[in-house]
């Protein structure tokens, strides 16, 4: 049995025994190649279910909006660790989830009407096959753990000097237009009231103008600081290409080193903001 | 580099430990560097990241977090969050080209009237030595 239908039966046998009230999934988009969200709620419409690797997006966020009824959910491994951070913030309860985890292939490079052989830069380095939570398992897990997560692509920007950096984000936080399709799209982002748009105190300010960009992109990376859970759908919509995914990495980078902290792997590990130890060496006034 | 250069510095004070050092340091006549603008925050884990980003958005040179001693803080354990913030701002921000001795976090406490004016006189001569912040970008007005 492949993917699709696999998901597809679960979801079918789900809503036919009203254990969920609705399945998200993918469905094909209407360019006949991509994939797009799709919301289930009869038996009879879950033929339209697909999983292959053209189903890109997170779709942890809808949860959020579904926090009264039990909802049936498909993931991959990274969604799945979104999962894991909503429930650790108490954003979701557990049993008004089912979760549906799809052992990952990678997910491919795909645009409207055009989809390719190529992963995605996230998939290329991605260690994580196999979703961390889930309540029924589709695919065939792979035998080998994974691997430790590795940073090559942070580590090129650090070698460089502090002006070449400077000169390389300034590039890039000049295209950006606010559109804030980064936070729209990321599970991490459900603040009721977002810095960027509060008056009082007006942390950014409506003009477009580079240091405003900069004061957006540099907070809305630090928020997610041992939050991000890497599934990089910030970059995947950012209209301009800025490369978000370079900026949440190098935080979950320094979060590992420094706290041994991995967002999303579990919900009952307390995120490193929200504790410490007291005698720990991390660098500051020492 | 101009010769001229005088740093503008903002700096973050706990109110508990760090604001009365360097009062101690005025009653007792240690002179330091004038490049300091002290701001008076309750606690050292009051000082958000977006106040150190935005400082920085608006011209500061420099940014120094100043706090009671790890174990001393007035309220129990605010300084214990501080510091695990800034220790992953600080290589965030050196990421994004602020370099690293640009931003600086400092235990101060009430009777270290001299140590505050170390503290302040190192930093500013670290930052005065690392120049204005250049900006690739066509200057935009400072506010």
């Amino acid at each position: 049995m492949n993917l699709t239908e696999e998901v597809g039966t679960k979801a079918r046998e789900l809503l036919e025994n009203n254990v969920v009230d609705c399945v998200i999934g993918y469905e094909r988009a209407t360019d006949g190649v991509s994939a797009r969200p799709l919301f289930v709620y009869q038996p009879e419409e879950t033929d339209k279910l697909i999983f292959d690797q053209t189903c890109t997006h997170n779709l942890a966020k809808y949860l959020l909006d579904r926090k009264d009824k039990v909802t049936g959910i498909v993931v991959k491994p990274c969604d799945s660790r979104a999962i894991n951070l909503l429930l650790s913030e108490h954003q979701i309860e557990r049993d008004k989830v089912f979760i549906i985890g799809v052992v990952c292939p990678g997910i491919v490079e795909t645009g409207w009407n055009k989809t390719s052989e190529k992963l995605q830069a996230a998939c290329e380095l991605c260690q994580q096959h196999t979703p961390v939570i889930y309540d029924h398992l589709v695919g065939e897990p792979p035998i080998s753990e994974p691997a430790p997560e590795a940073y090559p692509d942070v580590a090129g920007m650090e070698a460089q000097s502090a002006a070449e950096r400077r000169a390389f984000w300034e590039e890039q936080f000049s295209r950006c237009i606010r559109c804030y399709a980064c936070r729209q799209v990321c599970p991490g982002c459900y603040c009721g009231e977002c810095f960027v748009e509060r008056l009082d105190p007006l942390w950014v300010g409506i003009r477009i103008a580079a240091g405003e960009n900069e004061m957006w992109n540099t907070m809305r990376a630090f928020h997610l600081a041992g939050r991000c859970i890497g599934c990089y759908q910030c970059e995947q919509v950012c209209p301009v290409n800025i490369p978000l995914s370079l900026l949440n990495r190098k935080l979950e980078k320094e979060t590992l080193e420094a706290f041994n902290f991995q967002a999303g792997i579990d919900a009952e590990t307390p995120a490193p903001f929200s504790t410490f130890e007291k005698d720990e060496k991390i660098g500051i006034g020492e | 580099m101009a010769v001229d250069f005088e740093p503008r510095i903002v700096g973050f004070l706990c109110n508990w430990c760090s604001y009365a050092g360097a009062d101690m340091a005025g009653t007792s006549r240690i002179t330091y560097p004038p490049n300091i603008r002290i701001i008076r925050v309750p606690c050292s884990g009051r000082v958000d990241p977006l106040l150190i980003v935005k400082s920085f958005q608006l011209g500061a040179d420099g940014v120094l977090v100043a706090g009671c001693h790890p174990g001393d803080c007035h309220y129990t354990e605010g300084n214990y969050y501080a510091r695990r913030r800034f220790a992953l701002l600080r290589p965030f921000l050196d990421y994004l080209g602020v370099e690293k001795e640009r931003f600086g976090v400092e235990w101060v406490s009430a009777s270290e009237g001299k140590r505050w004016s170390q503290v302040v006189s190192s930093f500013t001569e670290e930052v005065r030595k690392l120049g204005p912040r250049k900006s690739a970008m066509p200057q935009e007005a400072v506010l």
